[in-house]
């Protein structure tokens, strides 16, 4: 062990054997380790000798170092100089999936929330009175779609809006300011390509004193170019609603047309004139305030609902078909 | 509902120079939607929505008077022309002195109106062509001249109208009244109708049913090509039996679907006029008879007011009175205006959708242009603090499953009782639905197990598999039902301590409390000595382990499928979101493995050894071999590095 040098020569040797960094780590654990040569080494020496060849043993470490530090430099060369093929499919780890609806909804509520929105969850089993009546739909009125509702018992429906949640605020609230988005499971019977007898719906509701057109306009606005992109705009068709006085159709234009109606000279086929329908709107009924025990002559609000699964098809285009979103086929769940 | 009008028919009616493309565009933003429009060279077809409040538009003319007022607000020049409210009975002449018929009526109630005369000498042949091209055209077929008359009317003025042929009615004699249950009549189109009653109905002098009103005329006594002696049948039926008599049988005419929605009474005047003029043109006809007018209660128009700053507060902007004044006057409002108010008359074709001032508004605003109005964002000092956190944690909840690998499903909540019965859920506990659309969503389900079920047994094909579903179940609760947030994973392929793991990574960032407790009783969907109630402060919020492989198999899963069923609406009250942490330990620490034989279970061992010495401050489990168990302890003490003599000392009270 006195040899010095020859610690240095055989150490020389076998780094030049070495061909991974894992063998240089072991070669300096051998030799430098707290149990390695040296350390064995320093520890059978007097307190005379140490001190002798003091200088001489901090050299052979330093040299043992130095050695191994080359060792690793030209290592790591020649690995860096091996070609690799860097178009080869990377192996990927499986991760976990939220399902669609659930990204949507986060999306809408996001949305909302940078508008102060709070988020409700109403009843999807409802009385007569919170689904229909309360919102100024008397019982045989034509705007009553009794065969497309489901019917639990002759007072009790599975809610086919989420326009129930109006009422259920103004309960909660009492007094406005009110500002709410009631997004829930909805149903109607009805099943083809695009209709679910179970879908999802997001409603919101303002009532506060002094709000009027403009502001329904400036809220769903900021949630179309949000929601979809900035360059698209809406348009309000009058229509009507038992709930609400006036009512709107809300469209927005087409992405596929960019709002012309035309692709190429041919009429676009994916919307009606470059307009696309989203959903239902209005300034809410005076007969839904005073049913909400709000005072109409003091406040004045506007709703809107509208359908989740839509506004996701008409912003991903990834399916026609409605019934798709429900798959429970996991090759087609894990693609979100 | 939808109707088809030719531009060369609103154009009857309405004088002006825009394009058919223009009348669409301005229709669709201000007033009646178009959702398309055909155009050939013969004629321009619009595919028109009408709404159930605005029946008033459900004609060439109604479209002509909408239009006559939006065009304007494009610079377009438009006339209202041909008004039938203007139209008198003196332009018909002198008529004889004869009453068209012997009519008698059981219950006023059931006809706001109904006007009508007889014209004889009429012959029956077909339409002129033009007559002919503009039914097709609407989506109708023509058949005869008088008939043709009869559905043109419709198509002109929105009103349906019958045309009886007299001579097949003895007496002249119509009497009108609510139909019985179980009597019957066979209408024109060859159906024969059982009614239930409270339909209105017409018997003629044998007793025999010979129209039911506003849906379709008789077979008995329709026009035919022999026919001589017509009378012409103005009627407006009472809505609401109108819709009831339709729906049950199923005719959606298009004078079920006109008269359920309440034409105006005062428009049967102009329409006949129209019909008698047609009538002696096409058929040859000359007037028989007297008019007849059967007017119990006109209509008395009723005047609304409006002040201007209800209105410029309503839509948000500040319109002129001038503005304000045409629109309703175009409209065919009458506006007078005083001081800040407007005292606006409402016609009688608007009488039932105008009610209250925001439906003023509604006209004034639409036909200004929604598309003028500013976009404001509303400043509204809501204070919304969600008073239940259950929303934000399941989203929460939803966010470390996906970083645990799992793919979330999200499946009907309606399912079948079969669905109940594969997996042992009792169907009485459930909410049943009175008029389901298929046996497939009869009740709304009480567990979300055979939603995870199904979805293994169509996925065979993935080796493994980690899913959940966090959604509402159903049980009935007086009117209503509880909806009960609830959390169900499913695994496959994954053994026990695995798949527990991943339970237990998910409760411990909620910071929930749990402990596993072997299962006492029996459990419908679990095997008993494989499955662990989970508790939090004794109170059970759901179970973990193994489904019973009879309920799998009848899914074709043969493999070992483990479930944790969680009432997460329960748990939500456990949750925190407060951050707990344990400090480094400053002094290393000192790792060693013991070994203990013991007939205990692995969680009250590594109590008794956490609590032999607070210098144990890690156990771990690692594995057991029948009833020897393997742990891998970590022991630290706060104020020094501790010696192998004091870790000896603590390993010897392990063992004994």
């Amino acid at each position: 062990m006195e040899n010095f040098a020859s610690l240095i020569s055989t150490l020389t040797e076998k780094i030049a054997k070495t061909k991974t960094l894992e063998q240089l780590e072991a070669l300096r654990v051998e030799y430098l380790g707290r149990a390695g040569y040296l350390n064995t080494y320093v520890k059978t020496l007097k307190k005379d000798d140490l001190k002798k060849l003091g200088r001489e043993i901090n050299e052979t470490k330093n040299k043992i170092t130095q050695l191994l530090e080359e060792g690793i430099g030209s290592i790591q060369k020649s690995t860096a100089s091996q070609k690799i093929d860097v178009t080869i499919p990377g192996t990927k780890p499986k991760i976990g999936h939220l399902h669609l609806m659930t990204q949507t909804i986060n999306e809408i509520d996001d949305i909302f929330k940078k508008l102060g929105f709070a988020r409700r969850r109403y009843p999807e089993v409802e009385t007569d009175w919170y689904y229909a009546e309360g919102l100024n739909i008397p019982k045989d009125h034509p705007a009553r779609d009794d065969q497309e509702t489901f019917y639990v018992s002759d007072d009790t429906v599975l809610t086919a809006h989420t326009s129930n949640g109006q009422l259920r605020e103004m309960e909660l609230v009492k007094t406005p300011p009110i500002k709410m988005l009631n997004l829930g499971k909805t149903y109607r019977r009805q099943a083809d390509a695009s209709h679910n007898p179970m879908f999802h719906q997001f409603e919101g509701l303002v009532i506060d004193e002094g709000i009027n057109i403009t502001h329904l306009i400036g809220v769903l606005d900021f949630f179309v170019k949000n929601y979809f992109s900035a360059d698209r705009e809406i348009r309000l068709r009058p229509h009507h609603f038992q709930f609400t006085e006036p009512s709107f159709e809300i469209d927005i234009t087409c992405d596929l047309c960019h709002g012309t109606g035309k692709v190429e000279d041919k009429r676009c086929r994916v919307c009606k004139a470059g307009w696309l329908e989203l959903g239902g709107a209005g300034m809410v009924h005076p007969n839904v305030l005073k049913n909400g025990h709000i005072d109409p002559e003091k406040y004045t609000g506007f709703a809107f609902g509208w359908g989740v699964e839509r506004v996701m098809m008409m912003k991903h285009h990834f399916t026609d078909d409605l019934r798709d979103i429900y798959s429970t086929n996991l090759k087609f769940l894990n693609q979100f | 509902m939808d109707i088809k009008l030719p531009h060369q028919l609103l154009v009857d009616y309405l004088k002006t120079t825009s394009t058919p493309r223009d009348i669409a565009r301005a229709l669709s933003l201000c007033g009646p939607t178009v959702d398309r429009l055909h155009q050939s060279t013969v004629d321009s077809v619009y595919d028109i929505e009408i709404i159930t409040n605005r029946i008033d538009s459900v004609s060439a003319f109604g479209i002509a008077r909408e239009a006559a007022a939006i065009l304007p607000q494009f610079e377009l020049n438009a006339t209202l022309t041909h008004n039938p409210y203007e139209l008198k009975i003196s332009s018909l002449g002198k008529l004889p002195q004869k009453s068209p018929l012997n009519f008698q009526i059981l219950d006023a109630a059931i006809l706001p109106r109904l006007t009508c005369i007889a014209l004889e000498n009429v012959t029956v042949k077909d339409s002129p062509q033009k007559t002919q091209n503009i039914l097709h055209s609407s989506g109708l077929r023509p058949l005869n001249n008088v008939i043709d008359i009869s559905n043109e009317l419709t198509l002109r003025f929105g009103l349906p109208v019958h045309i009886f042929d007299l001579d097949k009615i003895p007496e002249n004699k119509l009497i009108m009244r609510e139909s019985k249950k179980g009597e019957t009549i066979t209408t024109l189109d060859g159906k024969k109708h059982t009614l239930k009653g409270g339909d209105i109905v017409i018997n003629d002098a044998n007793g025999q049913l010979i129209d039911l009103c506003g849906i379709m005329g008789g077979e008995s006594s329709m026009v035919d090509e022999n026919t001589k002696n017509v009378l012409l049948f103005v009627p407006v039926y009472e809505p609401k039996r109108i819709r009831h008599t339709s729906l049950y049988t199923q005719n959606r005419s298009l004078a079920a679907q006109i008269y359920e929605k309440g034409p105006d009474p005062e428009i049967t005047i102009g329409v006949l006029v129209e019909g008698v003029k047609l009538l002696q043109e096409r058929a040859g006809g000359t007037i028989s008879s007297q008019v007849f007018d059967f007017y119990p209660n006109p209509i008395t128009s009723k005047t609304i007011k409006i002040t201007q700053t209800q209105l410029d507060n309503f839509i948000g902007i500040e319109l002129a009175p001038h503005q304000i004044e045409t629109i309703l006057t175009d409209l065919g409002f009458t506006v007078t205006t005083a001081k800040d108010a407007y005292s606006v008359k409402i016609p009688s074709w608007r009488d039932h959708d105008i009610n209250i001032w925001p439906d003023l508004v509604e006209e004034i605003a639409r036909v200004y242009g929604y598309f003028r109005l500013p976009k404001k964002l509303p400043l509204v000092k809501a204070v919304n603090i969600d008073t239940n956190p259950l929303l934000n944690n399941e989203m929460i909840a939803k966010n470390h499953l996906t970083t645990l690998g799992f793919t979330e499903i999200l499946t009907s909540s309606l399912i079948s009782a079969a669905d109940f019965t594969h997996v042992n859920l009792p169907l009485k506990e459930a909410v049943k639905l009175q008029n389901p659309l298929s046996e497939d969503f009869e009740y709304l389900r009480t567990s979300l197990i055979p939603a995870i079920l199904k979805t293994i047994s169509q996925n065979q094909s993935q080796s493994q598999i980690k899913i959940y579903e966090l959604s509402n179940v159903y049980y009935p609760d007086k009117k209503l039902a509880q909806e009960i947030s609830t959390l169900t994973l499913g695994f496959k392929n994954l053994d026990f301590r695995t798949a527990k793991g991943h339970l237990e990574v998910l409760l411990n960032k909620l910071n929930c409390p749990i402990e596993f407790v072997p299962l006492e009783n029996e459990n419908e969907q679990f095997v008993k000595n494989q499955t662990a109630q989970i508790m939090i402060q004794k109170k059970s919020i759901g179970f973990f382990g193994v489904i019973k492989p009879k309920i799998t198999r009848h899914f074709d899963i043969n493999d070992m499928i483990l479930a944790a069923d969680l009432n997460f609406a329960f748990l939500n009250e456990f949750i925190s979101h407060l951050h707990t942490a344990t400090k480094i330990p400053r002094y290393a620490s000192v790792f060693e493995d013991i070994n203990l034989e013991s007939n205990q279970t692995v969680t009250s061992l590594i109590k008794k050894i956490k609590a032999v010495s607070p210098l144990i401050i890690n156990v771990d489990y690692l594995s057991s071999h029948e009833n020897k168990h393997t742990f891998h302890l970590e022991f630290n003490d706060k104020k020094g590095n501790l010696t192998q003599k004091q870790v000896n000392q603590i390993k010897a009270k392990l063992l004994l």
